[in-house]
């Protein structure tokens, strides 16, 4: 250990702060962040309409008769999705943290620990992910209510505890995948080294 | 006690491997630099200049020799410990701005605060009032690409001073900038020195920004040439 005299205060990163220059980001780059909402929530939303119909088949014992049903494989296309929605959103990540590079440099250079590199690249797909969920579940309720109409069903049968359990379940989901998908670019704007970073020429 | 000298290297090299060839873009510099000084390292580009600051701020790891920080050998410390060094001890100021886009002038000076783990308000009441120091009180909500390019080196001169360093290192802060408005620049950094007490090293090869220095070190090919003390 050295023998710095650290009675000045201490290097930290709040979380509150993390998140504030997180949503910033979000905002002011909009474009980008958009396309990683959107991915998430067309995923999110396919797999919204899916349980929504299943739930429409379950009530209505007319359709149970008739042998409508939602199938394995239509979740394992949801599995597929989101496999796709998170590739997605991967590489549209990996592309920011090299547009950023200068940004993730100066921070460093300003005092900015690798952890805190990567708890703002997370915080950024926390809020990606709120948001591409929220999307997503809208979506995929309006589609459910298309369907139905086109179909005949009664879209409103739906119990709200049913939609409220499934907002909350498709918020994890996306939690979930959007973390997931951006840990590799995050760990890799963590441990960009401050040197090279802020030689690089966007 | 506190020694006069804030910042020393010794015998300090940074060697580096391009293309099978070895390039020696520091080496062998031993240098004291005096606590308040204002030193300008002067040599044309690729002498090694940005590389030697670099090291001294901990950026870079030398490949032979010692940076000696207030008498702490900064080799010793860790990645916590070197990150403190950059936010607490050490300001900044970049020939390219380096400036956050996405966020204003405002908080881009207040950004090394947070590092710093002051609280949000008093972090952006002393970003505030530093952009006012710098001519910049009418800008506060602009965003770098709205504002000049010796605005933006203001900026970037208000934060790398935001949380008191003893030391700011400027590597070449005129270097974007046209004859008149580097030297408001060069003006505003001795204005810190003199008044803050803050030691300032600046590199730079434009030897019209070195009459303000207290001493110039002359650099080539990662070697000091010479070291000259400037008339008051």
């Amino acid at each position: 250990m050295g023998c710095v005299q650290m009675d000045e205060g201490k290097i930290t990163f709040r979380l509150s702060d993390a998140f504030r220059l997180g949503y910033d980001n979000v905002k002011r780059r909009f474009n980008r962040a958009f396309l990683n909402i959107a991915a998430i929530g067309l995923g999110i939303a396919f797999f919204s309409t899916l349980s929504l119909m299943d739930t429409i088949f379950r009530l209505n014992s007319q359709i149970r008769e008739s042998g409508s049903m939602i199938e394995g494989y239509q979740y394992g296309l949801v599995l597929v999705s989101f496999v796709v929605c998170a590739i997605s959103i991967t590489n549209s990540m990996l592309i920011a943290v090299y547009e950023r590079c200068r940004e993730i440099g100066t921070m460093k250079c300003l005092g900015a620990l690798d952890q805190h590199v990567l708890k703002l690249f997370l915080a950024e797909s926390i809020i990606l992910a709120l948001l591409g969920g929220v999307l997503g579940f809208g979506t995929g309720f309006l589609a459910l209510v298309l369907v139905c109409i086109f179909m005949g069903f009664r879209a409103l049968s739906i119990p709200p505890s049913t939609l409220l359990l499934l907002l909350g379940k498709v918020t994890l989901l996306s939690l979930a995948l959007s973390m997931l998908a951006t840990i590799y670019p995050a760990y890799k704007a963590a441990k960009l080294d401050p040197v090279e970073a802020l030689r690089y020429e966007v | 006690m506190r020694s006069d000298v804030i910042i020393e290297t010794r015998d300090l090299a940074r060697y580096y491997v391009l293309g099978g060839e070895v390039i020696k873009a520091v080496d062998g510099v031993s240098l004291k630099v005096y606590r308040g000084e204002y030193l300008s390292i002067v040599g044309p580009s690729g002498a090694g200049k940005t590389t030697l600051f670099n090291l001294i701020g901990g950026l870079d790891r030398p490949t032979r020799g010692k940076v000696i920080i207030d008498e702490v050998d900064i080799s010793e410390l860790d990645a916590y410990e070197l990150a403190w060094l950059r936010c607490m001890k050490i300001g900044y100021i970049f020939q390219t701005f380096n400036l956050i886009p996405t966020l204003t002038a405002l908080e881009n000076v207040a950004l090394p605060t947070i590092f710093a783990g002051v609280p949000r308000d008093e972090g952006m009441r002393k970003a505030k009032m530093l952009l006012k120091s710098v001519g910049l009180g009418d800008r506060l909500n602009h965003k770098p690409s709205e504002l000049s390019a010796g605005q933006q080196q203001r900026v970037a001169i208000a934060r790398a001073i935001v949380n008191d360093p003893d030391i700011i290192l400027a590597d070449e802060p005129t270097g974007n900038l046209d004859f008149q408005t580097g030297r408001e620049i060069i003006k505003l950094l001795k204005e810190l020195n003199r008044k803050r007490g803050v030691t300032v090293i600046a590199a730079t090869h434009d030897l019209k920004m070195i009459e303000v220095s207290d001493r110039v070190v002359f650099m080539r090919d990662g070697r000091i040439e010479r070291i000259e003390r400037m008339g008051v």
